[in-house]
């Protein structure tokens, strides 16, 4: 075991030299390649962190905005619902005053169709009753109730207020004409005299009268003065029974 | 076995120098570890090939060493230490080609290194604290203490050196005795012994002077605030 200076010196600078090879050649391309490789990943680090924190903000919004649709859509829902039951009320009422009506008018005219099944019934019931008094008063008919009618004409006439009088004796000579008195049964000379002179009292002035037979009276006396038509007889008051009848039904 | 297998003869002079065989093997181990480096460099990619990750692996395996040990000096100490450890590695691992000797088993190569360690340790001091700073550490904690702070410099230099030379030339003469005794496969386990040893003694002689190399720059560490790379 020996020291050999030149070896010694030689392999200090052999070293030298290999440390000056290895740091241009190897350390510093190495060197420079892991750190920019290492800022690469650094710098890709930083865009996908970058990347995640706007992924969790367009998250966040994402979110806030699904929460504002779910209050707007629960909102708009509820708002519905409450229009929809608004709606619903008001048809129903609606539905409800219709039908009011309409029950109204059914009413209406239910009641209309009874008083009307009701004046027929009366109306029939009057023209039965009227053609079975007139046919009774036909067989009952004859001179003697005659007689009682032309009594009863004169005594009514006789009874009327004094303006209708008077406005009968106004009518009289503006006429000019007889007086037409219609009968159901021929009258006699006397009975004629009778009416032509109640007549006259009544009147107080002269009367010509024309004597007529009409059977359809049934019994009694018909007057034609000028526009007035006076009736004493039973067609007459069966007639205006009848009207008398329908009018107070009508009403 | 001879004198010339077991020490390094002159193969040739050049004026005053003598060329040995450790000379010659160093030679080569340095072409070829350059040459290696310089096609390396060429083909750096940011995709790195298994090559370059091989490369990429032991460098920041170096630098994370450096970087336990002195974390402030990583990119000052990486050539140094690097180039150390690599070297010595291929070295040491040189014996095992027939016809090859280790260079490390020349008690001048290892002196050699030991030296670039011992004058590493001053000049990354200096340059890091000053003159001034780096030799105030020798007076500390009291100046009482100073021949010992050179005696341990010098001891811990020669046995930087004699630690690798006797292990490296006691495994190859082992290996070659081996060899002589026991004839064909029994040296194989010794070669694999070799390979074990030359690794190790790498190792600790890489780490030995990235401490010693540490040790020198942060002397005066505990009485100056940190102060980064600033030599990088």
């Amino acid at each position: 075991m020996e020291l050999s200076w030149s070896t010694f010196l030689l392999e200090i600078v052999n070293f030298l030299v290999l440390v000056w090879i290895l740091k241009r050649f190897f350390y510093k391309p190495l060197q420079s390649v892991i750190t920019r490789r290492r800022q690469d990943i650094e710098q890709r680090l930083a865009e996908a962190e970058k990347m995640r924190e706007e992924a969790e903000r367009l998250q966040r919004e994402y979110e806030g905005r699904m929460n504002d649709w779910e209050r707007e859509r629960q909102r708009a829902r509820a708002d519905l619902q409450e229009e929809m039951k608004a709606e619903r009320a008001q048809l129903e009422q609606a539905l409800q005053e219709a039908l009011q009506q309409q029950r109204q008018k059914a009413e209406v005219i239910e009641q209309r169709r009874q008083r009307e099944q009701r004046h027929q019934l009366q109306q029939r019931a009057l023209e039965q009753g009227s053609h079975f008094a007139a046919r009774l008063l036909e067989q009952a008919a004859g001179p003697e109730l005659e007689t009682n009618l032309q009594q009863l004409l004169l005594a009514s006439l006789a009874e009327l207020p004094e303006d209708r009088l008077a406005e009968l004796r106004r009518q009289l000579p503006a006429a000019g004409e007889p007086v037409e008195v219609s009968s159901a049964f021929p009258l006699s000379a006397d009975r004629r005299e009778q009416v032509r002179n109640g007549l006259q009292q009544i009147l107080q002035n002269t009367v010509h009268c024309h004597f007529s037979e009409d059977s359809d009276l049934i019994a009694g006396l018909r007057l034609v003065i000028g526009p007035w038509v006076l009736g004493a007889n039973v067609r007459d008051e069966l007639r205006g029974f009848a009207r008398i009848a329908r009018g107070t039904d009508r009403e | 076995m001879n004198g010339s297998e077991l020490f390094p003869s002159v193969l040739f002079r050049v004026g005053p120098l003598q060329i040995t065989g450790t000379v010659i093997t160093t030679w080569a181990i340095v072409a070829a570890i350059g040459s290696a480096a310089w096609l390396l460099s060429r083909r750096l990619r940011l995709q790195p090939g298994a090559l370059q990750t091989l490369a990429e692996g032991v460098v920041i395996a170096v630098e994370d060493a450096i970087r336990a040990v002195a974390p402030d000096h990583v990119k000052l100490l990486l050539p140094f230490i690097a180039s150390l450890w690599i070297f010595l590695v291929v070295a040491n691992l040189c014996g095992l080609i027939p016809g090859v000797h280790s260079p490390t088993r020349d008690l001048s190569a290892t002196a050699a290194l030991a030296i670039l360690v011992f004058l590493s340790v001053h000049w990354f001091g200096i340059r890091s604290q000053g003159l001034k700073r780096y030799l105030r550490h020798y007076l500390t904690p009291s100046p009482i203490l100073l021949p010992f702070h050179l005696i341990s410099e010098i001891t811990r230099t020669v046995a930087l050196a004699v630690r690798l030379f006797g292990n490296i030339m006691s495994l190859e003469m082992a290996a070659l005795l081996i060899l002589l005794v026991a004839g064909f496969l029994a040296p194989i386990p010794i070669l694999m012994l070799h390979i074990v040893e030359a690794l190790v003694q790498a190792y600790i002689f890489g780490m030995l002077a990235l401490i010693y190399v540490a040790g020198g720059l942060q002397s005066q560490q505990l009485r100056q605030p940190p102060q980064g790379e600033r030599h990088e």
